[in-house]
This record gives C-alpha cells, sequence and structure tokens, in this order.
C-alpha cells in the first residue's frame, strides 16, 4: 500500500502457488470433498444476504474485484487487475481481459455497476447494502449519481460519498460479488438454484439447508484456479452431528462451529486434525452509559483493572481463545494492547485505589447480562468467571441475568445491564471495522457513549491516506477507549476447522478473514 | 337410506366445516403466539450488527411496522387463498418447502409408525395374553421408558450405542452423494431412488432410515403397547370370548380369531390420534438426526423468528392432523360397525 493518497491492489502481487496451479485455468484433477457446516444460508444472490454462510459459498461462487489471499490481509487483483485510489474519494479498477461467467457470458464493466447498482435498489432487509454506503444516494435506496462511471468494457470508477481509505477492502466483501446482468433482475433477487458467478466453483446442486454441490469452473482462468473437481457442502442443524460426521469420516472437514468442549475431544483422535488459524472474532463487555452505576468512570476502569482475561480464556474456553487487551484484535494496521498498557497485569488493589480516589463507596453494585442463545454455550462460563473475579475483589456485589437472544437485545439497549457481553466478527478486515460500529455516538449497540474527539477522530482515521499517520490515530482511539472504557476487551477467537487425514490446503485458509477457500483445498 | 346408514355422510359433512374454524384458531394462535415472543426476523438475523436505525428501515421494508390487526388481516386473507407465500428470512416459497422437505418427514414418520406397529402389537398381544408373567412385566417397563424417554435422548444414545459400533449413518436422510445422484421426481428421495433404479443409492437411503424411525418408532411403540395389551385383557373378558370357550372352540382360536382381531380395533381410532404425537416427535427426531423433513426447517425458521414460514409449516401441520384425523374416524366407522355418530 503505498502513501501520498494512492493506495493500490494489484494482481501481481498474487501469483499462485509454487507448483504452478493458479492462473490459467483450472486443473481440478483431485477427488471431491464435502465440507460440513452448521451454518445456515439466506441466499446465494449477492444482493440478499449478510451472513457467513451465504458469504461463504459466494466467495467461491462469484468473482469480486479484489480478493484476500490466504494468509494476508492485503487485498490483490481479482476481477480486477488492479484498483487504486487516484484520490481519497475516487478508485479506479482495471478488469483483467476476457473475463467470462459460467455460462459463457462476457464480464465486463457494465456488470460490475450493474451488480452495485442492482444491491442498492433491492435494499434487501436480509442484505448488506448498508455496506456500500460510500457509493449510496443518502436520499433513496438507489445507487448516487454518478457514483459509478464505466468509460469502457475494462474500466470502472467509483466516486465515493466521503473519504474512505477502506474501500478496497469492502471490495473483497462477498456483497461485491460482480453478477450477469443478462441473467440476474435488476430489481429482485435471483432464485438460489439460478446462480451464475465468474468464481473458481460453479453451482450444480443446491438443496436449501441440506446440500450444496459445487463443480470446478471450467471457464474461469484467474488466480483460484480450483483443485478438487466437486465440493459438497453439507448443513448441519446442531454441532453434535456435526462432530459425529467428522469422527465417522462422512465429511472431509467440519468449519464452523464445533464448541470448545468438542474441540478439545477431537485433538488427537484418529484420523482427525484439529487445524487452528488466526481469528478476528471479538468477545467484549460493554458498559450501559445510561446506568448511573457506570457513570463514573472509576468504576469503569476498576472493571478494566480487575478483570482476568487468561484466566477466562483457560477455564471458561479450554485455552482455545487469546486474551484480548485491545477494541481492535491483534493483526490489523495501528493496533495496540491499549489495555494492557494501561492497566497491566489483574490488580485489585489498584482497582480499589482508582475507586478511593474518586470518592466511589464500595462494593458497587453491578449487574452483568449475557446470552446464552447466541455466542456459544461457553458464555455462561465466562459471565460466571467474570463475576467470580469481581467478587473476589472485594469491590464489587455482582449479580448475573441472562435472556435469550431477542429479548437480551433489547434489554441491553434499555439498561437491563450494567455490563453485557456482545460478540463481533468483521465485515472486512480494516481496524475502522472495530472502531466506527463501536464507537461512534453510542456504537450499534446503543450504550450510550458519545465523544466528540472520539467521532472526529474516526472521520480523520477514514480519510486518511497516509499510513503511519492513519495507524497513528488508530492507535490514539484505542488508547481513548482504554481511558474510557466504553468496553472491556476479553477474548479474540480463533478460526479453526477439523480435517480428516488426506486432506490438504486447509491451513492455509483459516485467517481473519473467515473466507474459506474452496480452490485451496484438496484431498488425497 | 336409514337414518343410520346416513348418519356417516352427515358426519364427514359436519367434520369437514369444523376444519374452517379450527385451522382459523390455530392460525390466530401461532400469529400472536409469534408475535408476543421477544425478537422479529430482522434482530434475529443482523441484531448484532446493525443500530437500531438500520434494523427499524428493515422493519419496515418488510412491513412489520404496520399494526397488528393490518398484517393479521393480510395474512388471514393469503390463508383463505391458500397463499402462503414466501419465507422472510431465505425467501423459498411455502409450498416448496413443504414438496421438497415433506417426503424427508413422510417416509421417517412412515418407518416409525411401521416399526411401531411391528415391535409394539405383538408386544402388546404377548402381554395381555400372559398377564402379570415375568415377560409381561418386561414389555410392560419397556413400553413406559420407550414412551417416557425423551426422543432426543434416546436418539443419542442410538447413535453412540448402536450406530457407531454397527457403522450405521448417524445423520441426515443419505450420503451427499446420493442425494446428488438421485433425480428428485416425487422428492420422496427412497422412492425417487428405486424410480431411477439406483439400488446402490436406494439401500443408502435405507440405512439412513433405521435409526430415526426406529428412534421415533419406540416412542409410538410404547403407546401400542399399553393400548393392545389393555384391548387384550378385557377382550379376553368378554362374554363372546367366554361363549367361544364353551364351544370347545380350542384356546389357540379364541386368542387369535376373538381376542387379538378385536383387541387391535381401537389401535384405527388411535393412530389418527398419535398423528399429532408423531409429527411433534418428528421434529425432535429430525433435529437430533440432521434429517431434511419438516420439523427441522420449522425449528430453523423458529430460531430465525421467520413469521411466514412459522405460520405457513404450523398450519400444513394443522391441516394434515386435522384431515388424519377426520380420515380415521371415517375408516374406523367403516370398519366397526358399532361405532355411529
Amino acid at each position: 500500500m503505498a502513501s501520498a493518497g494512492v493506495m493500490i491492489a494489484s494482481l501481481a502481487a498474487c501469483g499462485g502457488d509454487e507448483e504452478g496451479n493458479g492462473g490459467g485455468g483450472a486443473s481440478a484433477s483431485g477427488e471431491p470433498w464435502i465440507l460440513g457446516t452448521t451454518e445456515t444460508v439466506t441466499s446465494l444472490d449477492p444482493a440478499g444476504s449478510y451472513d457467513f454462510g451465504s458469504w461463504n459459498l459466494q466467495q467461491n461462487i462469484y468473482e469480486q474485484l479484489l480478493v484476500i489471499p490466504g494468509g494476508e490481509t492485503e487485498p490483490v487483483g481479482d476481477a480486477a487487475e488492479s484498483c487504486e485510489y487516484t484520490d481519497p474519494q475516487t478508485v479506479e479498477c482495471t478488469l483483467r481481459e476476457g473475463l467470462t461467467f459460467s455460462n459463457g457470458n462476457e464480464l465486463t464493466s457494465s456488470d460490475v455497476q450493474f451488480s452495485m447498482e442492482r444491491n442498492l435498489a433491492i435494499a434487501d432487509p436480509n442484505g448488506s447494502s448498508v455496506l456500500l454506503g460510500q457509493l449510496k444516494d443518502p436520499k433513496a435506496d438507489a445507487l448516487a449519481e454518478g457514483a459509478i462511471e464505466t468509460p469502457d468494457d475494462q474500466t470502472v470508477v467509483f466516486h465515493l460519498n466521503a473519504p474512505d481509505t477502506t474501500f478496497l477492502q469492502l471490495l473483497t466483501t462477498a456483497t461485491t460479488s460482480i453478477v450477469d446482468e443478462e441473467t440476474f433482475p435488476a430489481d429482485q433477487l435471483l432464485g438460489d438454484a439460478d446462480v451464475v458467478g465468474s468464481g473458481p466453483y460453479k453451482l450444480s446442486q443446491w438443496k436449501p439447508g441440506e446440500q450444496a454441490v459445487l463443480e470446478a469452473n471450467e471457464n474461469y482462468e484467474g488466480e483460484r484456479a480450483a483443485k478438487a473437481p466437486q465440493v459438497f457442502v453439507q448443513y448441519y442443524s446442531d454441532p453434535v452431528p456435526l462432530k459425529q460426521a467428522i469422527q465417522n469420516g462422512d465429511v472431509d472437514i467440519a468449519w464452523r462451529t464445533l464448541s470448545p468442549t468438542d474441540l478439545n475431544d477431537l485433538e488427537g483422535a484418529d484420523g482427525v486434525n484439529v487445524v487452528k488459524g488466526e481469528g478476528s472474532e471479538f468477545r467484549y463487555w460493554v458498559f450501559q452509559f445510561a446506568n448511573k452505576t457506570v457513570q463514573d468512570k472509576a468504576v469503569r476502569q476498576a472493571v478494566a483493572q480487575v478483570i482476568d482475561r487468561e484466566t477466562i480464556a483457560q477455564d471458561a474456553y479450554d485455552g482455545t481463545v487469546e486474551p484480548s487487551y485491545s477494541i481492535v484484535p491483534p493483526g490489523f494496521a495501528g493496533q495496540k494492547n491499549s489495555f494492557e498498557e494501561k492497566y497491566g497485569q489483574p490488580d485489585p488493589e489498584a482497582a480499589k485505589q482508582l475507586l478511593d480516589d474518586a470518592g466511589v463507596k464500595t462494593p458497587v453494585n453491578l449487574t452483568l447480562g449475557y446470552t446464552p442463545t447466541r455466542y456459544g454455550p461457553n458464555l455462561v462460563d465466562e459471565a460466571n468467571e467474570l463475576a467470580e473475579q469481581l467478587k473476589a475483589s472485594g469491590l464489587f456485589n455482582v449479580k448475573i441475568e441472562d435472556a435469550e437472544w431477542e429479548e437480551y437485545q433489547n434489554l441491553y439497549k434499555e439498561g437491563a445491564y450494567d455490563l453485557f457481553a456482545l460478540g463481533w466478527y468483521p465485515d472486512i478486515l480494516d481496524a475502522d471495522n472495530y472502531l466506527t460500529p463501536f464507537l461512534r455516538d453510542g456504537g450499534f449497540y446503543a450504550n450510550n457513549y458519545s465523544s466528540d474527539e472520539v467521532n472526529n477522530l474516526l472521520d480523520e482515521e477514514l480519510a486518511e491516506t497516509d499510513e503511519a499517520a492513519r495507524e497513528e490515530i488508530i492507535g490514539e482511539l484505542q488508547d481513548i477507549v482504554a481511558e474510557d472504557v466504553p468496553l472491556v476487551p476479553s477474548w479474540n477467537g480463533q478460526n479453526v476447522a477439523v480435517a480428516r487425514d488426506g486432506v490438504q490446503g486447509v491451513e492455509e485458509t483459516l485467517d481473519p478473514t473467515y473466507i474459506f477457500r474452496f480452490w485451496e483445498i484438496s484431498k488425497e | 337410506m336409514s337414518a343410520r346408514s346416513g348418519s356417516l355422510p352427515r358426519y364427514v359433512v359436519q367434520r369437514l366445516l369444523l376444519v374452517i374454524p379450527t385451522i382459523w384458531l390455530i392460525v390466530t394462535m401461532v400469529f400472536i403466539l409469534l408475535r408476543v415472543a421477544p425478537g422479529d426476523p430482522v434482530s434475529a438475523a443482523v441484531g448484532g450488527k446493525l443500530d437500531e436505525a438500520a434494523l427499524d428501515a428493515r422493519r419496515a421494508a418488510l412491513g412489520l411496522d404496520r399494526p397488528l390487526i393490518v398484517q393479521y388481516l393480510e395474512y388471514l386473507g393469503d390463508v383463505a387463498t391458500l397463499n402462503f407465500g414466501q419465507t422472510i428470512s431465505d425467501n423459498r416459497q411455502l409450498i416448496d418447502i413443504v414438496v421438497e422437505n415433506g417426503g424427508a418427514t413422510l417416509t421417517l414418520t412412515l418407518g416409525a409408525f411401521i416399526f411401531a406397529l411391528l415391535v409394539g402389537i405383538p408386544l402388546g398381544l404377548v402381554a395381555g395374553r400372559y398377564r402379570d408373567s415375568a415377560g409381561d412385566v418386561v414389555i410392560r417397563i419397556f413400553g413406559v421408558v420407550t414412551y417416557a424417554a425423551p426422543v432426543f435422548f434416546v436418539g443419542l444414545l442410538m447413535q453412540l450405542w448402536v450406530a457407531s459400533p454397527l457403522g450405521w449413518p448417524t445423520s441426515d436422510i443419505a450420503s451427499p452423494i446420493t442425494k446428488f445422484e438421485v433425480e428428485p421426481v416425487t422428492h420422496i428421495l427412497l422412492l425417487d431412488a428405486v424410480i431411477g433404479g439406483n439400488w446402490d443409492a436406494a439401500w443408502d437411503v435405507f440405512q439412513h432410515h433405521v435409526l430415526p424411525c426406529v428412534t421415533l418408532g419406540l416412542l409410538l411403540c410404547g403407546v401400542f403397547i399399553r393400548l393392545v395389551r389393555v384391548n387384550v385383557l378385557q377382550t379376553l373378558k368378554g362374554d363372546y370370548v367366554e361363549a367361544a370357550r364353551a364351544r370347545g372352540i380350542a384356546e389357540k382360536h379364541v386368542i387369535r380369531r376373538h381376542a387379538f382381531r378385536n383387541a387391535l380395533v381401537p389401535v384405527v381410532t388411535v393412530v389418527g390420534l398419535m398423528v399429532a404425537l408423531t409429527l411433534s416427535g418428528a421434529v425432535l427426531t429430525e433435529r437430533t438426526f440432521n434429517w431434511p423433513g419438516l420439523g427441522t426447517q420449522l425449528y430453523q425458521y423458529l430460531i430465525a423468528r421467520d413469521y411466514a414460514a412459522v405460520q405457513g409449516l404450523v398450519t400444513f401441520f394443522a391441516v394434515v392432523v386435522v384431515l388424519v384425523s377426520l380420515l380415521i374416524d371415517i375408516v374406523n366407522a367403516l370398519i366397526d360397525p358399532r361405532v355411529r355418530y
């Protein structure tokens, strides 16, 4: 990524592997393999989904302009040869020559414009058109006038509503998948079984909630050449049968989501390997500023001073997660462990000093909230562990309450809890995706935290094209979070899969993007 | 036509007319219960990602911000015109769900019924015939346990203790390859495999059916055992049985031709009542075995708070239960001359 206002993602950065796999057409000569997952699919039309299960298939069926190769964080060319900022509000992409969809139709810049335009126009309630806000007409569900130009078949120019240094990352997401304008309707979703893309795989069978079968796309000529001729995706309603399926060899890979207990059971089991990669899942505890108890900063800081993340990771999650010391997970540009720098090791004495200095009477009554029906079975253990730690400090009287997810969402916004647990997966691999949604005017979780300083810094980091300067602002924001404590980071998750012996390429695809790159996987 | 012979058609017409308020009551209850429960399809899908304004915009796009009475009347209109529309969470036509996933539920429940009949009735007959013997006690305990044990628990035990040692499939209706190969004609996979002449696929599908059908069948089995046993005990005390004995008919003939046959008549009535039990058991069985039937779909759509899907599927289940009950009543009247309406 270059400074001085020009950031570039180009095809040259991505060149296939050393064996020559990648580029120049598909050579899918391996064995078919089967993926088992508990994810669900909302829609295979990119305009109709905003969930892991759908996006995962779409990443394999469609091309996006850019793609993030396994294990890397920066986008490189996919359908585009290159994309670059010509100014902070303008991105120009040049498409590869000779792109075609799996049905043989030509893929041109017009298809790219059509894809974004219909996504915004449909604005499906299950969709992710909200991510295309930089191209949206502020007054309507439509593409802004002149937001996309296509001067020729190979060139697409994006004019953004505001400076946004994360736009190249956005062009890697499934919501920007390129669809065939001759196949997809402009104003409604296409049926799942009929979708057509230009990615390394094409859909050959679709049984909703049951099974997807993908076959290597013989028209695909890009860098993501399929290694297996056929991939089966089996959908499971529950982790229990998924665990049995991988143990029995009914599936070759189990990915998302087995519990930490299941994963520990499978470690060392015959014929299977638990493969762990870096993740970007973020678990955190949010303070509700509407509640008087936690309006005093000293109370929030005291909680941050007491929490023992190592113990939570070990005791509640069997060591399958990493303690988190910042609102931004490790691996992102500008990340720093601000909470560790400010609070050091868990220290009840230091916490007591904070409260005493602020004149806060102890013990402080605190209500902790969590939901047992959204973030896996171990959150209850985490909540209990945190409550015990706070109680053991002698500084807090803690009451734990829980609610089913649907009710929980209302309760935490209404102030039923002083401190409540939430989880997050990023839409794009950029530190801002952990900052703007959380910190601007109370965040999406409506915790009533608001800071003009933070809002201004968020605007600045989004507009800043100088990488070093932007990282500095991001660091500053993390320090403010550690000081103001609108939330307490708890842990960062890993990207974990279980693979049978003989399956290769899984480790390479397990990274913070959570894209499961079918094209990388082969089976002996 | 005599008054007696004309009573059945009149009864059928009455029952058919009663179907309408029954269905109305059910769809109304489902509509209200879904709205009373916290959450909605939007918060279930993206509640942890978007702010309240964005969530409200999506609710408005789905029409969920309109007054409940408007939504209710619109829904009643759709039901009246048999227009169940499409699901909110994944844009599937309700009719497609019933067609594509109904076959799996049908074969599961039929298989369970067959198992229950084949096992439950003979055991009930034996228990009734040899009342208070050791065999009777064992069979009664077996019947109580299978009826009382939760389906999902029995299913897990089956998977761990039976499937794993024998190498039988523990989940799903078929292997991925079979599902890929078999051309859907009737959407009943076993039947489609047979129609296609793919015997390997048919065997694969049959193997996958064994554990789920046995698990659900055990639940029904307990009911049959208890029912048949009691009926055998009653018929053995009947005057006609005594009369047969008095006429010097051999005891084995008395038991087979008089006691057992008459003891089985009430089973037909109970089969109708058990359709609802079977369908509720099927939901749990399907979830345990990752079975791609309507029960699994219903569960998933409940989690997604998909109003349209849940309302449509529950209505379908209600119609099935009501119609099967009606059918059983008619059959019962036809086979048992004593039954009058």
